[in-house]
């Protein structure tokens, strides 16, 4: 039996599952202190469920703490970067495209150094050790602990990145090294931010994971926790330290994922709709389609995996015209309970109009009454037309697909949608969230540059794998039930040697009990 | 004469992208290194074509090689002024005035900082009006400038010039040449008088870049809400046609490596389903868009992919399966209609076995 929590900005979720069976759900508000609002989702779901903590064999969170902090500009640590690039690279400095507030909040710590490589393996220069060394003194004299390490073409050479964090350790051992292969991709400008916001979330991550290992504690959970990232996959809860920027985005993906689990249906376009916005997402084999672009994270550009996701402007809030003919993108919002005609409000809204419609009883059905039936025609086909619209730009081909609608507002689908093979309103869709975080399996992604002239592709594909499986037994998969979600291969322009970014993610159900 | 200062660099290297062709590489990193050099030195004069004084010595500089390289091997701040003033070095020459070889991508701005930083005027023009794969693609060598000596220079301070015998040969040097010195180099080349560089050059087209970027980020939104505007500031600027192809998502693309190009082909359906598949061939930039068999818009004609929701100019390396996109044809500007322009950029100097209509003319 697994617990999951999702500590969402606005909702707490959990939810106790038996394989993908749902045995009990819990939603509140989310609580100012995490540890007290995890434990009372904790006793509510294991009484619901009437489990004893000796039943759990794993707890999985997902949270938006890490995200928050980074556009809050709060709880971030004073950090230093070093830089290994010289003499190549001194036209963009670290950092020098971020906002001046969140810079401030890490402060003025850059170091260039002498090293890195470039794209055919060979070093840009050796590294100067005692260079190194007289920036780790540096380091150590302004008091800092939270360091981040970037190497020219890191992610295909990982050696210069870790020589420089073994000298750093060596004069500042208790410091909190990010080495930026271990969580960004290509592009050193986007894996370099990456792995100064993680660093400068380390104190942070230590404080929220010794809170939740508190709570599980005080519950006598001491089964293994996980948290989930934002691909999908789960990472042991030891590792947060480590690496807690790789939480951004985690929300969507666990609703996307929850879907897929709820309705049983690994391929399809998950519509969540909420009071102001319907966020259409795409699952390809159980698991999120990923935005292929940078992603901005509170104003700093960044690579991470995030899941690529449509907004539009429909929800249960939204405001409709006087014919019906248009609805949002404005919307009462939350506000929906006080200023919506069926709750006694003046604003005509979507979910006035299914409530008029008869296809819905939410509130005062008598306060709609006065409704004309064309308005309630018009505005239902509106409705209708907006998520189909949505549908059909996300959809991966013009072949109908199943739709999975969960959220609030999916009540205002009543009808079929012309893009639907079928749709699905899952039980249990309002905790979709933590589902997806309950569910979850480890993963591995390895990514570099190849030439398939000095190695073949199948070679080159299988060593990849390779690696890639050890990355997911690394955190905590099943050897024996490892597969591999996407090969992704990009051709380098120009280069002669047919040179390709490779980019294999494989994963696996997690060991049960496993605490890598 | 006119000025650019680093505030208009987002916007000259949003047209830029546009103007790329799907090619040019991610213009983020001669962005950042344009905004701080000329943060650092000032604006850097602009020079209209027609004011190019008949004893100017004009002479080109840019970067040559994989844009991907420059994603992990940041530029060094003197890179590109250091090409500079190895040319006036090793050939004696006085350099009056610096030119982009192409407008598309990353390209356009690496003469403005060299303009900048060496207080000499960057000429509003290049030797393409968009992006293209090969020297001997450039206006430059097509109206009679030759393109070496050349004086390249890499991240380490090394260099070295080129005596090639003609443009095709010279590609083949530089290409060779870019690979030895790590990827991604910078070239000084095609050094012309002031009577050549106003014939062989594309005017306008960085403050044309600056313009259309500018409308590009502005509006940050839907591409149909600034159709109007856009078609309004193509048609009255040297490109004079532009047609909206397509509208559609992107269901197949498929690349590989041949002879180090970025060869391709790329498959959008439509949203109302009304009208035939559209291909793209591809080669670093879009070369050939069809609907069904017939071509709608070949080079050296433009053809301009945007994101749909954000009006950003898509790369044909980010492009990717599921994309919303509008695809606008774009007539190439004067020089690339006479037939020498045309030997060389036409499909068929592609491999493709196409003949070349121009945009204005197909239906």
């Amino acid at each position: 039996m697994r617990i999951g929590i999702d500590v969402g900005g606005t909702h707490t979720d959990a939810v106790v599952m038996n394989g993908n069976d749902v045995l009990a759900t819990f939603k509140a508000l989310t609580s100012a202190d995490v540890k007290t609002g995890i434990v009372e989702s904790l006793d509510a779901v294991m009484a619901r469920a009437s489990l004893n903590a000796a039943d759990i064999t794993a707890v999985m969170i997902g949270t938006t703490q890490f995200t928050n902090a980074v556009i809050e500009r709060r709880e971030l640590s004073p950090t230093a970067i070093i830089r290994a690039c010289l003499p190549t690279g001194t036209g963009i400095p670290p950092m020098c495209d971020w906002p001046e507030d969140i810079a401030a909040e890490l402060g003025n710590n850059e170091y260039r150094v002498f090293g890195g490589h470039i794209f055919d393996g060979s070093e840009i220069h050796a590294l100067d050790e005692d260079q190194i060394r007289q920036v780790a003194q540096d380091i150590q004299g302004k008091g800092i602990k939270a360091i981040a390490v970037a190497a020219a073409f890191s992610p295909m050479e990982h050696a210069h990145e870790f020589r420089i964090g073994e000298i750093v350790r060596e004069l500042i051992p208790d410091a909190n090294i990010t080495l930026s292969h271990e969580i960004g991709r290509l592009g050193i400008i986007e894996r370099e931010n990456a792995a100064l916001l993680n660093a400068a979330l380390g104190d942070l991550a230590t404080r929220v994971i010794n809170s939740m290992s508190e709570a599980l504690n005080e519950r006598d959970l001491h089964c293994p926790f996980y948290i989930s990232q934002n691909d999908g996959t789960l990472m042991a809860a030891d590792f947060i330290a480590r690496y807690p920027a790789l939480t951004f985005a985690s929300g969507p993906t666990n609703s996307l994922r929850g879907a897929a689990v709820l309705s049983g249906i690994d391929d399809a376009i998950v519509v969540d709709i909420g009071g102001t916005t319907s966020d259409v997402g795409v699952l390809a084999g159980g698991f999120p389609r990923e935005s292929n672009s940078y992603v901005d994270v509170g104003g700093v550009r960044t690579n991470f995996r995030m899941p690529d996701i449509m907004a539009v402007g429909l929800g249960g809030g939204s405001l409709v015209n006087d014919d019906g003919s248009q609805i949002g993108p404005k919307s009462v919002g939350h506000r929906l309970v006080t200023e919506g005609l069926v709750f006694g409000g003046k604003q005509l809204t979507s979910t006035d109009i299914i409530v008029a419609s008869g296809a819905q009883e939410v509130g005062n059905p008598e306060h709609v009454k006065h409704l004309s039936a064309d308005l309630i025609e018009t505005a239902t086909q509106t409705i209708h037309r907006i998520v189909d619209d949505a549908i059909d730009k996300m959809r991966p081909s013009e072949e109908p697909v199943p739709i999975i609608l969960v959220g609030g507002g999916s009540i205002l689908i009543t009808r079929n949608l012309s893009t639907a093979s079928q749709l699905i309103c899952p039980q249990h869709a309002e905790v979709a969230n933590a589902v997806g975080a309950a569910i979850a399996p480890a993963g591995g992604e390895v990514e570099s540059v190849v030439s398939y002239s000095k190695i073949s592709r199948e070679d080159a594909i299988a060593e990849a794998t390779q690696e890639a499986e050890k990355k997911a037994i690394a955190a905590g998969a099943d050897p024996d039930r490892l597969r591999v979600l996407d090969i992704e291969e990009n051709p380098m322009s120009y280069m002669a040697d047919n040179a390709v970014k490779l980019r294999v993610k494989v994963v696996g159900e997690l060991v049960q009990g496993k605490l890598s | 004469m006119s000025k650019i200062s680093a505030e208009q660099i987002e916007d000259l290297c949003a047209g830029a992208a546009f103007l790329a062709t799907g090619g040019g590489g991610d213009p983020y990193v001669s962005q950042l290194l344009a905004v701080r050099l000329l943060d650092e030195h000032g604006p850097a004069t602009l020079m209209s074509v027609n004011d190019i004084p008949d004893d100017f010595t004009v002479l080109a500089i840019g970067m040559v090689g994989a844009p991907t390289v420059t994603l992990e091997q940041l530029p060094t701040l003197d890179e590109s002024v250091k090409a500079f003033d190895a040319y006036q070095e090793y050939t004696g020459k006085q350099i009056d005035a610096v030119i982009p070889f192409e407008v598309g991508g990353g390209n356009s701005t690496i003469p403005l900082a060299v303009a900048a930083m060496r207080n000499v005027p960057c000429i509003d023009g290049d030797g393409m009006g968009r992006a293209l794969p090969e020297a001997q693609m450039m206006t430059f060598p097509i109206y009679g400038a030759h393109p070496t000596p050349a004086v390249l220079t890499d991240s380490w301070g090394n260099s070295a010039v080129l005596h090639s015998n003609d443009a095709l040969t010279f590609e083949k040097h530089i290409r060779a040449m870019a690979i030895a010195m790590g990827g991604m180099i910078t070239s000084a080349e095609h050094c012309m008088d002031g009577a050549l560089a106003r014939r062989a050059t594309v005017p306008g087209t960085i403050s044309f870049a600056v313009s259309l970027g500018k409308l590009l980020r502005q509006h940050d939104g839907m591409i149909d809400a600034i159709e109007p505007q856009l078609y309004e500031l193509f048609k009255k600027s040297d490109y004079g046609t532009i047609k909206k192809l397509y509208s559609g998502k992107v269901i197949d693309s498929k690349r590989q490596i041949v002879d180090g190009y970025d060869v391709g082909t790329a498959t959008l359906q439509s949203f109302d389903n009304n009208l035939d598949p559209m291909t793209l061939l591809i080669k670093n930039e879009y070369l050939v868009a069809s609907i069904g068999d017939k071509v709608v818009t070949s080079v050296p004609d433009l053809i301009c992919i945007v994101e749909q929701e954000t009006s950003r100019p898509l790369n044909a390396e980010r492009m990717r399966y599921g994309q919303r996109v509008t695809v606008f044809g774009v007539g190439c500007t004067e020089h690339y209609r006479s037939p020498e322009a045309l030997k060389v950029t036409s499909p068929r100097a592609f491999g493709f076995d196409i003949d070349h209509v121009p945009l204005s003319e197909i239906e």
